[in-house]
């Protein structure tokens, strides 16, 4: 059925487009691949488990445990792992990049020891809800991750175009010696970014967690390369194009699974990304810079 | 003619850098870019040397046209240039910093390189003798296994012209090389740059220290605001009109200073 | 006897550092040119399955096959490294990371090649082949008193650090020739190196090249001397313990890897009990030294101490 297929590849879409928008702010602002956003990711996952599965509480308190917990997760790594490198001199450009793969593997192995390895049931009282039209099924769940990421790029859009805090950010990312010249106190701007990309993240956990039923340790390393890939393809640090990219790897992805091969689902992600280097270096949304890539 | 700039124009999004400049530089001439800052000296340099490309016009070296080639390709034609803002290998030595600027008069491979054929060694050779060669004719003889960073200032500039120098060049773009010199190594500059002319490189010279200027030069051209403004023997521009109210409007602190 | 002293588990092991050696040094020899590659897993992937493959279907050699998975990841290296390398520094690291998890997704996927995600076994392996061989030139490893796996893991290390010598003598004569300079040129400086005639393309495409070359070769040591492969060898994991050599070590020189990857290799068998907590003692390790010491535990000024206290050790003795 390829209007379901369409569905389920829209409804995995915005789950990847709301975890490639906490990559594209850290690298807008910071101009960082924060590596760890997908472990971060699946922290927000696992404490989804812990709420609705363990504690047996409502979906809504796993949402506001997980954006606690991934928001500190991500104060501490702008803390602990960003902040010390930073305005040091003769610090590589690929330090950060490093030092984000350290808390990558840190919090990919501390979940193996807090949560135990292998499949973790995602318990959600609306999962099995659904109803038809026609011949077509839909879930419930499925317009609930809909209408949740939508509404959250929505306001992100927003914030950043009309609040003062958003309009700092966006100053932030476009320089931040200017930035901080005009007044805006770009440390803080830069621990927001990160705490409100690992919110974002921990919010997408809990989306992965209500669309599989299922959260494993593995899934954070998975949905980080991912996020990559999309951000690679709709142009670094471009709002717009994490979206784009996001529902096009979705879609991409749900429809090699319907009618090729779904062992390849995996490597979609990546062929992409080489297929978009040769031939649109920039991104699907990024501009070209004469001088090439910064 | 060893360069010849043909109406070069660069705009960088929609602000001009340049506009249809054209100008020409006969062999063994010392010859001087000057003009107020932001003028577009270095863009030109950059135009020449193809780090980026010219918006329209063109560019021939000893009668060939090089613009579109690739930057090493056009070192390797016998142009090189130093910067403006010093960009010497910094962790390498002195005499290292000068072999790299020998790459393009050299050929030997990773298989030659590792296995030391005799061909190897004797390219090696010769590449370490004019570079302590050159290294002489620039004063930094005992330094030659200091690392570069830790050279001062004005030898910093003189290890850059030398590494320049030794790609074995035809024409040498030298980017304001007394920025930042007192007078000594000023004086001591002007020796080299008139030492390198009897060897017969021809220099493309940006400069702001006028004395300098003056002096080695035997032809100017000033830019201002992207435009040629005038071009002529340093006497011509020290009298023109234009020269003298385009320095004095913009830089006259820098001129009584 | 010498059979007294040669403990299987301690020859193993070194074994082991020797292939991480070589690992490390793939790594190093790109970043020597200042580009960052994180594909060198999947370029060990390669190596190993190209050459388990070439000697379990066709009865293929060892020594035949390990050049032959080499030169297939130097090929694919070509091939990924060319469009790659027209991007800089992290775009870079992240594309040759999606390319070492294409690798491994194939090597899950090809079941009807690669026995998908089971991996390969039975691969012929270098230590019996060559007791093998003894044996038919009518040498029996009990003449010189050693047992035959004693005799196996010793031969095997024999040959490993006969190839790590002669590799280090490689990188060590490249770096002190024009080729190397025009690596550290480009990784002090691209602009000025390019101004200065050094095709930046060239060596930055050559360097990739050697380190899948690299790694590719230690791909395939490593599938003949374990006898079994899998694609989880191959993983994001290997990918960032192959980083760890190099940033640990140290990544400016040559000796930081081997440092490096000698200590990351002794460090879980040494201390038992942290092998359990091994990852995440490797990403503290990356986020420590990324704040401490950017450049990794050697680098040039330590090197230059070490052999200036050398030399007034040499003249303490003679006074």
């Amino acid at each position: 059925m390829l209007l379901e297929q369409l569905i389920n590849g829209i409804t995995l879409g915005s789950i990847y487009a709301i975890v490639a928008l906490g990559f594209t702010l850290v690298f807008g602002v910071l101009g960082i691949i924060n590596m760890a956003h997908g472990e971060i990711f699946m922290f927000g996952a696992f404490v989804g488990v812990m709420v609705t599965s363990t504690l047996g509480w409502p979906i809504w308190m796993a949402f506001l445990a997980a954006i606690i917990v991934t928001a500190i997760l991500g104060y501490m790594l702008e803390r602990f792992a960003l902040r010390p490198l930073r305005g040091k001199k003769g610090v590589s450009h690929l330090a950060p990049l490093i030092s984000t793969i350290g808390v990558s593997i840190l919090l990919e192995n501390l979940s193996h020891h807090l949560f135990g390895a292998g499949n973790h049931p995602f318990k959600n009282a609306f999962a099995e809800i659904h109803f038809t039209i026609g011949s077509i099924t839909i879930y419930v769940v499925q317009i609930v991750i809909f209408v949740i990421s939508v509404v959250l790029m929505m306001a992100l859009s927003y914030w950043l175009s009309k609040t003062r805090a958003g309009k700092a950010l966006r100053a932030t990312a476009e320089n931040l010696d200017t930035a901080s010249i005009l007044g805006v106190n770009t440390r803080q701007i830069i621990t927001l970014t990160v705490v409100m990309a690992s919110a974002m993240g921990g919010i997408a956990g809990i989306l992965v967690g209500m669309a599989f039923n299922s959260v494993n340790p593995q899934m954070g390393l998975s949905m980080g390369l991912k996020g990559l890939a999309i951000i690679i393809l709709g142009g670094m640090g471009n709002v717009k194009g994490a979206m784009a990219g996001g529902l096009i790897l979705g879609l991409a992805e749900t429809l090699i699974v319907a009618y090729g091969d779904s062992g390849y689902r995996d490597a979609i992600a990546f062929l992409a990304i080489i297929v978009i280097l040769l031939i649109r270096p920039q991104g699907l949304f990024g501009q070209k810079t004469s001088e090439g890539r910064p | 003619m060893v360069l010849k700039i043909n109406n070069i124009t660069k705009n960088f999004g929609g602000i001009s850098a340049l506009t249809d400049v054209s100008f020409s530089i006969k062999e063994g001439e010392i010859y001087g870019l000057i003009g107020p800052n932001g003028a577009g000296k270095t863009t030109m340099f950059n135009m020449i040397t193809n780090m980026f490309p010219p918006t329209s016009g063109e560019i021939t070296f000893l009668d060939e046209k090089i613009t579109g080639f690739k930057p090493h390709k056009i070192t390797n034609k016998g142009i090189c240039r130093t910067f403006q803002n010093i960009r010497l290998f910094s962790q390498m030595t002195v005499l290292e910093n000068v072999l790299v600027g020998g790459h393009t008069r050299s050929k030997s491979g990773v298989f030659s390189g590792v296995l030391r054929t005799k061909g190897q060694r004797a390219e090696e050779e010769r590449l370490r003798v004019t570079a302590k060669e050159i290294l002489e004719l620039v004063g930094l003889s005992e330094f030659e296994d200091a690392i570069a960073e830790n050279l001062a200032y004005g030898q910093q500039r003189r290890l850059e012209i030398a590494r320049a120098l030794a790609s074995d060049p035809k024409l040498l773009l030298l980017d304001e090389p007394a920025a930042g010199m007192n007078d000594t190594e000023t004086a001591d500059l002007y020796h080299l740059i008139k030492k390198v002319q009897e060897r017969g490189i021809t220099t493309l010279l940006i400069e702001h220290d006028m004395p300098l200027v003056m002096r080695l030069c035997d032809r100017i051209t000033v830019l201002n605001f992207g435009k040629k403004l005038a071009e002529g023997t340093p006497e011509e521009i020290q009298n023109n009109q234009a020269v003298i109210e385009a320095y004095l409007g913009s830089e006259g602190d820098d001129e009584s200073a | 006897m010498l059979g007294d002293f040669l403990n299987p588990y301690y020859l193993q092991v070194a074994s082991f550092i020797m292939i991480n050696i070589i690992l490390g040094l793939s790594i190093y020899v790109t970043l020597s040119s200042g580009q960052l590659s994180l594909g060198n897993a999947g370029f060990m992937g390669i190596g190993a399955y190209t050459s388990a493959l070439l000697t379990i279907n066709y009865d293929m050699p060892i020594v035949v096959s390990v050049i032959a998975g080499a030169i297939v990841a130097g090929l694919v290296g070509i091939l990924i490294g060319i469009p790659s390398l027209r991007l800089t520094g992290v775009y870079l690291a992240i594309a040759t990371l999606g390319f070492g998890e294409v690798i491994r997704v194939f090597m899950i996927n090809w079941e009807s090649l690669t026995k998908g995600a089971v991996g390969l076994s039975g691969i012929p392996q270098i230590g019996r082949e060559l007791l093998k061989v003894s044996r038919d030139a009518g040498f029996n490893p009990l003449d010189i008193g050693l047992k035959n796996n004693q005799y196996v893991y010793l031969l095997v290390l024999i040959i490993l650090v006969i190839i790590n010598i002669l590799l280090i003598w490689f990188l060590v004569r490249q770096n002190k020739s024009r080729v190397g300079r025009a690596f550290a040129a480009i990784k002090m400086d691209e602009k000025a190196a390019e101004a200065m005639g050094v095709n930046i393309t060239y060596y930055k495409v050559l360097s990739f090249v050697q380190g899948a070359v690299i790694s590719g070769f230690a791909g395939a040591l490593f599938a003949h001397v374990m006898g079994y492969i899998s694609p989880a060898d191959f993983s994001y994991h290997r990918a960032v313990e192959i980083l760890i050599f190099a940033v640990f070590g140290g990544s400016e020189v040559i000796w930081g890897s081997i440092f490096g990857a000698t200590f990351m290799t002794l460090m879980p068998e040494v201390l038992r009990f942290i092998s359990e907590y091994r990852y995440m003692i490797y990403g503290a390790i990356l986020i420590l030294m990324m704040a401490f010491r950017p450049q990794g535990i050697i680098d040039v000024p330590l090197l230059q101490k070490l052999q200036l206290s050398k030399r007034r050790g040499k003249h303490g003795s003679k006074n």
